[in-house]
């Protein structure tokens, strides 16, 4: 994907630049608002990643000024204002996400990817069926079942598993899922989610050969079959 | 001290205008009241002369001339200072009787009443003294006039101003000099404040100020002053604390860090995955930490919540124990939770969750398996304030401790080898319900510990 990142610290911009090329994603990298904001008119970027206090135009400006233009590329703002309330700030001047720095690398590319594939493959039509190799989700009768067998599973169970297969093929990260699908943005300090996610790996991998659900090193979780780009 | 010093010292010019201000008004009393001698002396004199005049005309006419004469030889006889002078003439204006002279120079006043000038023999010798005097006719053509000299009055009264004058002027100077020394004082006082509070902040915050003398305004100051002392003492003493705990705890995986890394870069093999990643885990422990230590002096340093939206507390204390419920099953302790439905309260629910995560999440960690935990909500009458009660049955908190676990990096003895953490889960726990206006207190659960939680 093409990203625009718009960041004042040096050394901060270059290492996600290098990470995003290492992935192997294109990246143009602004060092301020003003010029993040030329760099977004000339060019159309997939994703934008802004951050909240640079010189000459600081982020949820930016955003604003694009979002009036009408120019919807999602945007991520990367900041190290984490309070709540900062945060929604960001979210109501139009960014789609949100991320306090100091971050990992893999939450800021797992989130990337989200917003990117969001816009990629638009939800037209709100599907009723999910499909990830043998495994299905009917969403009208919540129904789970692989290959042959039906899986049941405890409500939260089943909103984890929407999750995940609405994002199959993607990295998803703990604090993406605590997110979205407990609906509270918290530390839980412990590996709370590792729990629920061996639960729910217990219920669609256990007797089956080719396991769904795999752990990604320091990110997170990914769905699917196989790996794929 | 100097005299300028205390000359310009706020306490002499307020007293020297203060004497200042005494003084007008003492004048003013004192000039009230010698108007009123003389006005009083005056009228009795006035009196006495009219009472004379008509004394002259009684006697007159039951006496005739003769009677009269022979009155005003006997009064003049008298060897009295204060007596009156008489003068009796007839029709033509010529002197008929009495020891005035015919004509003195007249001054006449409005009234009727005469004044004039005249040497009186005293004692031998000739005075100038001044005199009123009133004339009456006596009938056939015969006037007479009565006349008293008032110099002992002139004399009474000023002897009274002047007296009081010079006790005015005396008072003004002990005054001044009152105000003096006490303004001396008081600037001694405040050089002696002074000193010792220099000396106090030129690096001994364990000094205090010395309290002697009686009781006072500067006691009292001194007194104020300790005790701000002693509270900026006790914050420096919980900053130092902090940062020696941050030093210590942060140095130790940082220590840890660092071989590693030494270790990496002298070895000829390539770099082996798991060992990085174990460097980026303690990378990201070292993060989060850092995150709660801002989290906790954000909460701690911003003013609290004023109103949050409303949050379904129960709905939002079920999240929880179902986020962990998982973690419960695995070591099989029982969650009993206690929670009646739909109980709202207002604050933040991101923070709120984190809160009762801390708790839970630390109740676990000490919870025996097969032990209990149980969450339990009381909400007061109309819903004014919500009391969350978390029970373990693990080891507790012995109650000396009970203040300490509150503390930023604090950690039970016992529990620093045996469970892992940072030592802020409770210090975040603090300054949440803080922040909320709520406190957070622990007890015993007997045996466990109980985490109580009161938001209003």
């Amino acid at each position: 994907m093409n990203v625009l990142l718009v960041e004042d610290d040096k050394q901060v911009g270059d290492f996600i630049v290098s990470e995003l090329r290492e992935a192997g994603h294109s990246c143009v990298h602004c060092h301020d608002g003003e010029g993040g904001h030329q760099a977004a008119i000339d060019a159309s970027f997939d994703v934008m990643v802004i951050d909240r206090m640079m010189p000459r135009m600081d982020g949820l400006t930016l955003i604003n000024t694009l979002r009036e233009a009408g120019d919807y590329t999602p945007v991520l703002v990367l900041s190290a204002l984490g309070d709540v309330d900062d945060r929604v700030q960001g979210l109501q001047c139009g960014a789609d996400d949100y991320l306090v720095k100091p971050f990992a690398m893999a939450e800021l590319l797992a989130r990337l990817e989200v917003l990117y594939r969001r816009v990629k493959v638009p939800a037209a039509d709100e599907p009723t069926k999910l499909t990830v190799a043998d495994l299905t989700m009917d969403l009208l009768r919540q129904h789970v079942q692989r290959d042959e067998t039906v899986i049941s599973l405890q409500p939260r169970e089943y909103k984890l598993l929407e999750y995940l297969m609405r994002h199959a093929g993607q990295v998803v990260t703990r604090a993406m899922l605590l997110e979205h699908v407990w609906g509270y943005h918290f530390d839980p300090q412990t590996n709370v989610i590792d729990v629920h996610i061996s639960r729910l790996r217990q219920k669609i991998d256990k007797d089956f050969e080719h396991p769904l659900l795999s752990t990604v090193r320091g990110a997170g979780y990914r769905l699917g079959a196989e790996i794929d780009g | 001290m100097q005299i300028r010093e205390v000359v310009s010292s706020l306490t002499f010019r307020y007293i020297v205008k203060y004497m200042m201000v005494l003084s007008a008004a003492v004048f003013l009393v004192l000039g009230a009241f010698y108007l009123y001698f003389s006005y009083t002396s005056f009228k009795a004199l006035g009196d006495n002369v009219v009472d004379e005049l008509d004394t002259l005309q009684l006697v007159y006419r039951g006496q005739g001339l003769e009677g009269v004469d022979q009155y005003i030889a006997d009064q003049t006889a008298l060897p009295s200072v204060n007596r009156f002078y008489y003068l009796v003439t007839d029709a033509t204006g010529a002197k008929v009787a009495g020891d005035l002279p015919a004509a003195p120079r007249y001054q006449e006043f409005d009234d009727g009443w005469l004044g004039f000038e005249m040497d009186v023999q005293n004692w031998g010798k000739a005075v100038d003294v001044d005199f009123v005097a009133l004339p009456a006719a006596l009938g056939d053509g015969y006037r007479a006039m009565v006349a008293s000299d008032y110099a002992d009055i002139e004399e009474r009264a000023q002897l009274v101003f002047q007296t009081l004058f010079r006790v005015m002027i005396v008072t003004l100077i002990l005054g001044i000099i009152g105000g003096f020394f006490s303004a001396a004082r008081a600037l001694d006082q405040v050089e002696q404040l002074n000193q010792e509070i220099s000396r106090i902040v030129r690096g001994e915050p364990g000094q205090r100020i010395k309290i002697d003398g009686e009781a006072g305004y500067f006691r009292a100051l001194a007194m104020v002053m300790n005790q701000m002392l002693e509270q900026m003492e006790t914050l420096m003493q919980g900053v130092r604390r902090v940062s020696d705990n941050i030093a210590h705890d942060l140095r130790t995986p940082l220590t840890r860090m660092r071989n590693d890394l030494s270790q990496l870069r002298n070895r000829k093999t390539p770099v082996e995955g798991a060992q990085l990643e174990g460097l980026i885990e303690e990378c990201d422990d070292l993060l989060s930490t850092f995150n709660a230590l801002l989290r906790i002096s954000a909460l701690e340093s911003g003013s609290p919540l004023a109103s949050g939206a409303e949050v379904d507390l129960s709905a939002l204390l079920h999240d929880v124990v179902e986020l962990y419920e998982p973690i419960a099953h695995e070591r099989d302790i029982t969650l009993l939770v206690e929670v009646p439905s739909s109980q709202k309260c207002r604050g933040e629910a991101d923070l709120l969750v984190q809160m009762f995560a801390n708790i839970l999440d630390n109740a676990l960690k000490y919870t025996p398996e097969k032990g209990c935990i149980r969450v339990n909500l009381c909400t007061g009458l109309n819903g004014a304030g919500h009391k969350v009660t978390i029970s373990d049955s693990g080891p507790g908190i012995p109650a000396v401790e009970r203040k300490n676990v509150f503390r930023r990096f604090y950690r039970v003895e016992s529990s620093r080898t045996e469970h892992p953490g940072h030592g802020l889960g409770l210090s975040l726990v603090q300054a949440i319900a803080q922040y909320h206006n709520g406190t957070v207190a622990l007890g015993s659960n007997n045996p466990g510990l109980q985490v109580r939680v009161e938001l209003p």
